[in-house]
């Protein structure tokens, strides 16, 4: 038995690893990992289990919590994904050329962010507002300022929910696993309806075959993000690109909802001749 | 005076605009100003935009409800914004990038205050000068 309370304060040492060293050390009182009950067949412990948070495992390179804003510094549209594009399908094609026609005649098309949609991955992660991010050993939950929305990498060994099974969504499944210093986040399980992977004159259409790996590393003091997008559905091969975020250290996230008076309100979101269809 | 000039304040920005952070930027016109000198008929806080209506009368008289819309009250209070600056029946001039379809109604720029104070949105601590 003390072998076992003993592995049990190693193991919640272990998942204790990244947080700050000021913080009191787990005693043996991180027993109660230990009242976890077992799993039915076929399922997965939860990121917030005792028993999985009190796992041993190794240190992670660096740790990402914090709020975190896109460094637009350099370019105000540093938000986009592009320019460059990739080569877009027919199936895009018609969505690129329609939002460029309707643009040129001071019309919004398909302005799905702008009628309460969820923005999705990727546009969610530069939105002008902070992320916020809190990493623990199991994951690292990320709350967007607009709207926020809620975004999940596991970081605990879990595979990706099967297809046949998952419940589809904007932000999509992200299964997160360190290579070296450097942390690479697999996405998939994504809605295809009124998800865009951009917005304001350019419109290509997110699909549900849309694959998104991210691979999060700390330079300079930023967080850097490096994009790869597969479609097939909507472009050929695979649309890189790669963001750089600041920290903000003066500000945190707060209740933003998209509530039907607010677009009552602005004209620019809710007229039938500027929004097409 | 007309209470409204539009055209006359058409100016060409120097800078890209960023996105809005709720609907597409596409809808305004950031090549025009259009300076509204008007009532303030409501006035609300919130997330993710803050929103002002004014009454302005038109060449003819007739008042015409003007929605201008602005950034959070996040990057407000960092321009010395509070949610009682402006209140119902305030007398103001603001001057706002229209929307392109012609309807009454713009992203904000600038407003005047009856003891001539001049509000702006915080340009940015995100290191460009138009930052919302």
């Amino acid at each position: 038995m003390r072998g076992f309370v003993v592995s049990l304060v190693i193991a919640a040492i272990a998942s204790a690893g990244c947080s700050s060293s000021t913080q009191p050390q787990p005693t043996a009182s991180a027993a109660p990992a230990a009242a976890d009950p077992p799993l039915e067949p076929g399922r997965q412990l939860s990121a917030l289990a005792p028993s999985n948070l009190a796992k041993p495992r190794p240190k992670p390179p660096f740790e990402v919590t914090g709020n975190w804003f896109i460094d637009v510094s350099k370019n105000p549209e540093a938000w986009r994904f592009g320019p460059p594009y990739p080569k877009l399908t027919p199936a895009a094609q018609v969505h690129w050329d329609a939002a460029k026609k309707y643009t040129a005649e001071g019309k919004v098309y398909r302005d799905d962010i702008g009628q309460c949609w969820p923005a999705g991955l990727p546009l969610i992660m530069t939105r002008y507002w902070p992320m916020a991010m809190v990493q623990i050993p199991t994951a690292i939950y990320m709350i967007s300022g607009f709207m926020n929305s809620v975004r999940i990498v596991y970081l605990d060994g879990r595979k990706h929910t099967d297809l046949d099974i998952i419940v589809r969504t904007y932000n999509g499944e992200s299964i997160g696993t360190w290579e070296g210093d450097t942390l690479v986040v697999d996405t998939i399980g994504f809605r295809g309806d009124h998800h865009w992977m951009d917005q304001g004159g350019v419109a290509i259409p997110a699909g549900e075959q849309l694959h998104i790996v991210e691979r999060f590393r700390m330079v300079d003091n930023q967080l850097e993000i490096e994009y790869t997008m597969t479609d097939p559905d909507h472009w050929e091969g695979e649309w890189k690109s790669t963001k750089r975020f600041n920290r903000v250290i003066d500000e945190d996230i707060q209740e933003v909802s998209c509530l039907p008076d607010l677009n009552e309100h602005l004209q620019s979101t809710t007229s039938k001749t500027q929004v097409l269809r | 005076m007309k209470s409204v000039l539009l055209g006359a304040w058409a100016v060409v920005l120097a800078f890209a605009v960023p996105a809005l952070a709720h609907h597409s930027p596409a809808a305004f016109d950031r090549s025009k100003e259009v300076k509204l000198v008007g009532t303030v008929k409501e006035f609300r806080w919130q997330n993710p935009h803050t929103w002002i209506e004014v009454l302005v009368p038109d060449e003819k008289g007739k008042e015409v409800l003007w929605g201008v819309e602005l950034t959070s009250p996040t990057y407000l209070v960092r321009a010395g914004w509070k949610s009682n600056i402006i209140k119902p029946g305030d007398k103001v001039t603001v001057v706002v990038n229209p929307v392109r379809s012609g309807e009454p109604a713009g992203i904000f720029r600038s407003m005047t205050l009856a003891d001539g104070r001049v509000l702006t949105e915080r340009p940015a601590r995100l290191g460009t000068p138009d930052s919302k």
